[in-house]
């Protein structure tokens, strides 16, 4: 038995403990927003975060998490609410086919949540690792800027203020 | 943006079930049919028509009849018929069409999504049914208030009567019992409210949250998963196979031989995607097996010398080059490329009870249908095929094998199953961009007009591969799989030799006007699988055509703008984008080490000028800026437009600067984005989109950005360094 926290509630799997932490997270939890892409930590889509840094979880046994904090982009905000990241994907209608965006978004929130001031040179190294087959980049960077440029983020309570009203 | 983000925040906090009966509205515009379109409703519901339906809580739904591949067509689509019927396009809610005729594409006649037609062949047509919908809303709130329709007016799906709103929902069933009218009038373009208008994307919140279902996400009680082995070279067949290993695997439960190979079933994919790993495969391999990239470009170059088949001759050619005070002969090159969509192929496929559903993001679901009816002897009206939000399409979701495979594996096994190819599976045994190898001689006279050109171009054709993957959804399962294989060996005769295949060739002649002109096809055709890939023969004839043109224009002694505006005296439309890219080519803020190249292109009846800022850094072609300036008729959502465009010059640019596949021994050499890179957001330029306002009907929009783009860069890294690159992807000496 494998024992994590997943989104903050904890869980544990018997999943073979080589098996990634992608196929469990889709096939045993049921989460499908953590896509597959590539299998091999070369494009991004796969991307959660563990203790909050940003992992390829398709080349993450599953047992490397053990006593961990996952996040996937389920977890990323609040119920009912949106991380501005989101708000700002929705504001430039950054997605084209979308399956790219979780692990994009995911990549980007970490990269904001060690470097919430990241200039464009550290948005475009932070984001290399993810592919964007629709090409959806100018958009992603200028997503991300926009957060990136704001003094600090605004609460989550008022978030979903917002959201109610 | 603010105010659109919050409406679709708020979309987001909605329950999404349809609550209470309903009444579907709808027309039949394709003629009658027989039987009625899958909607979603229940007892007491009307279903005139099969693509709209409102609820007494006045809830509106759309049944969208292509499919969502990040192209905007469910947003696009959506708006036509919403602006029609007076509702806000974020406030229908979106289902994906089911099978059936009347979701046919007007322009194939059948259901499939591709070629850059969606908003082009349905523009008229969803208008309509959303302006018969509100005039049959209209009369019957009329006999409800017992007033004149000429009294009333909608908005925001209410009829107004008085300055009060009242809701479409109110007069439904007075509606349904009324015989809607087939041609009310539309609306004037300066009525549009959101034809024309920039909103944000209606699938965008779905998309950023991780909740938008693709195939990949369908999960249903008992689910299985299967993984396919297949032949490392196209055509191959099984010989044998040991599965000791294989079966010790826990979690799986079968091991199948099917048509495409051998596949393992298991309870979760990674058992099964490991032990498809330990099968220990023997392979009977075919003639391609002996084939390398050298030899295959040596069979092509051998084919230059070949007649082969005329497909446009116009004017004397040889009295064009006699006019001419300079001919330029070159060749170019361009090799095979896969798609790779972001979601590798996929489908889920439940037969039970001598029923069946399947779920695939794909474009074109009868296909889909139809495959699962044939493979599982089931007559179509007992498939249920149910589309999802596509991955990525690009023209790689039209060939649907792994819906036949699923099929073969829920037959064999009995058991529900999603079929998940991995990325290897896709580089490596999927269908490709056909390489080709162009020649073009062209004769340019003392005033800058071209005289002569003639084309001839070598490579396999699309066309028979794409009859042998469609005919099988189509035929009734009684037409058996001989009859298929000497009806595509027919078709593959038929190209070669007798008719051209059309996008074989496309782009490589019709753009400037040439009083002699000559074009041929030599079929070279090694076997492996061909298929549309974003833009088709656009793709490789844009390149060879337009930095041809760049050449020819500096042996005129004029600038590439001005050579093609001389160029394009029948083509106003094309020349007007030129022209307008011309201008600001002239104005472009220059940057020391910088240099730009220009390319147009008409594609999709859509024309497109680029402009390429480029640099070369430590011998890397580095491509700074892009400018795009389209003219697709009207913008049904420009902002949507710039999307595709920039997305069209990204995908254009890996093609340009990485795309390549190789042969070894007949199998592909690359398998992973280690090996068949993709751009990445350190090397995307920033992309301008200039969008020409029109009042024509729309034409293509998510293909038309692509062909310009190599040239473009191309014919930048010429004015950096001098030299000519002929080849994809460029690549300096
Ligand atoms: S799927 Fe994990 S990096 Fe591609
Ligand atoms: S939106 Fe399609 S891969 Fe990024």
């Amino acid at each position: 038995m494998i024992e994590f926290t997943l989104n903050g509630a904890k869980v544990r799997t018997d999943d073979p403990p080589d098996t990634p932490l992608l196929w469990a997270v889709r096939d045993t939890f049921k989460l499908k927003g953590s896509k597959y892409g590539c299998g091999a930590g070369l494009c991004g889509a796969c991307t959660m975060h563990v203790d909050g840094e940003a992992v390829r979880s398709c080349v993450l046994p599953v047992d490397s998490v053990a006593g961990k904090a996952v996040t996937t982009i389920e977890g990323l905000a609040e119920p009912g609410a949106l991380h501005p990241l989101q708000e700002a994907w929705v504001a430039l209608s950054v997605p084209q086919c979308g399956y790219c965006q979780p692990g994009q978004i995911m990549s980007a929130a970490a990269l904001l949540a060690q470097n919430p001031n990241a200039n464009e040179a550290e948005v475009e190294s932070a984001m290399a690792g993810n592919i964007c087959r629709c090409g959806c980049y100018p958009r992603i960077k200028e997503a991300i800027l926009s957060v990136a440029g704001r003094a600090s983020a605004p609460p989550l309570e008022e978030l979903a203020s917002e959201v109610a009203s | 943006m603010n105010g659109l983000a919050n409406v679709s925040r708020r979309r987001f906090l909605k329950a999404s079930g349809v609550a209470g009966g309903g009444l579907v509205v709808g027309f039949t515009l394709t003629g009658c049919s027989s039987s009625a379109p899958p909607v979603v409703r229940r007892e007491g519901d009307f279903v005139p028509n099969a693509f709209l339906q409102i609820t007494p809580e006045n809830r509106v739904r759309f049944y969208c009849p292509r499919d969502e591949m990040g192209q905007g067509v469910s947003t696009g689509l959506t708006t036509l018929v919403a602006e029609e019927l007076d509702v806000a396009p974020w406030d229908v809610e979106i289902l994906w069409a089911g099978v059936h005729s009347d979701y046919a594409n007007p322009d194939f006649g059948v259901q499939g999504t591709g070629g850059s037609t969606s908003i082009k062949a349905h523009y008229r047509q969803l208008r309509q049914v959303g302006a018969n919908v509100r005039a049959a809303l209209l009369e019957a709130a009329a006999g409800q208030l017992g007033r004149p329709v000429a009294q009333l007016s909608t908005d925001s799906g209410h009829v107004v009567a008085d300055g009060e709103k009242l809701p479409y929902g109110q007069f439904v069933a007075t509606a349904a019992a009324l015989e809607a009218p087939a041609d009310a009038p539309l609306k004037r373009p300066s009525d549009f409210k959101f034809i024309g208008k920039d909103f944000a994307r209606i699938d965008a919140l779905d998309k950023s949250t991780g909740a938008a279902e693709f195939g990949i996400d369908i999960d249903v009680p008992g689910l299985h998963h299967g993984v396919v082995r297949r032949c490392p070279v196209a055509g191959g067949t099984l010989k044998s196979y040991r599965d000791e290993a294989a079966r010790a695997i826990r979690g799986v439960t079968d091991v199948v031989e099917i048509g495409s190979g051998v596949a393992v079933v298991a309870d979760r994919y990674w058992a099964a995607r490991q032990a498809a790993q330990a099968l220990e495969v023997e392979w009977e391999l075919p003639s391609l097996a002996g084939l390398s990239t050298e030899r295959l470009r040596a069979d092509y170059r051998a084919g230059l010398d070949s007649d082969g088949d005329v497909d446009g001759e116009r004017g004397d050619l040889a009295a064009g080059f006699g006019q001419a005070s300079q001919v330029v002969e070159n060749e170019y090159w361009a090799p095979y490329l896969a798609h790779a969509p972001m979601e590798p192929m996929n489908a889920v496929v439940r037969i039970e009870d001598g029923e069946a559903d399947v779920w695939t993001g794909c474009q074109g679901i009868g296909a889909a249908q139809g495959l699962v009816a044939r493979y599982s002897g089931l007559d179509k009206s007992k498939v249920r095929a149910h589309n999802t939000y596509l991955g990525g399409g690009f023209g790689r979701r039209a060939t649907l094998t792994h819906v036949i495979e699923a099929t073969q594996l829920a037959v064999a096994t009995q058991k529900p199953i999603k079929v998940l190819w991995s990325r290897e599976d896709d580089i490596q045994s999927g269908l490709y961009r056909p390489a080709s190898l162009i020649r073009i001689k062209a004769g340019v006279d003392d005033a800058g007009r071209l005289t002569a050109w003639q084309a001839k171009r070598v490579g396999g054709n699309i066309m028979p591969d794409t009859l042998r993957n469609m005919m099988p959804a189509l035929l009734p399962g009684a037409v058996g799989e001989g009859a298929i294989d000497w009806m595509v060996g027919l078709a593959h005769g038929a190209f070669d030799g007798w008719v051209v295949d059309h996008s074989s060739i496309e782009g490589l002649y019709e753009d400037y006007d040439t009083a002699n002109r000559e074009v041929r096809h030599v079929t070279v055709n090694h076997g492996l699988p061909l298929t549309f890939w974003r833009s088709v023969g656009h793709s490789y004839t844009a390149f060879a055509k337009e930095t041809m043109m760049d050449e020819l224009a500096a042996k005129a002694g004029l600038d590439a703008v001005e050579f093609r505006l001389r160029n394009t005296q029948d083509k106003p439309r094309l020349q007007n984008v030129i022209r307008v890219a011309g201008e600001r080519l002239r104005q472009w803020p220059r940057h020391a080490g910088r240099h730009l190249g220009f390319a147009a292109h008409s594609s999709f009846k859509t024309d497109v000028a680029e402009i390429a800022e480029v640099s070369i850094e430590d011998g890397a072609i580095r491509v700074h800026q892009v400018l795009c300036v389209v003219d697709c008729g009207v913008a049904v959502n420009p902002d949507i437009v710039r999307a595709q465009m920039e997305g069209s010059v990204m995908y254009g640019l890996t093609a340009a600067l990485h795309g390549e596949l190789d042969l070894e021994n007949g199998a592909i050499k690359q398998s992973n984005f280690h090996d068949y890179p993709i751009l990445r957001m350190n090397e995307a330029p920033g992309v301008e989109v200039v969008i020409i306002d029109s009042a024509e009907d729309p034409t293509g929009v998510g293909e038309p950005g692509l062909p310009p783009i190599a040239p473009a860069v191309a014919n930048a890294v010429f004015a950096a360094t001098g030299q000519r690159l002929r080849s994809l992807p460029l690549r300096l000496a």
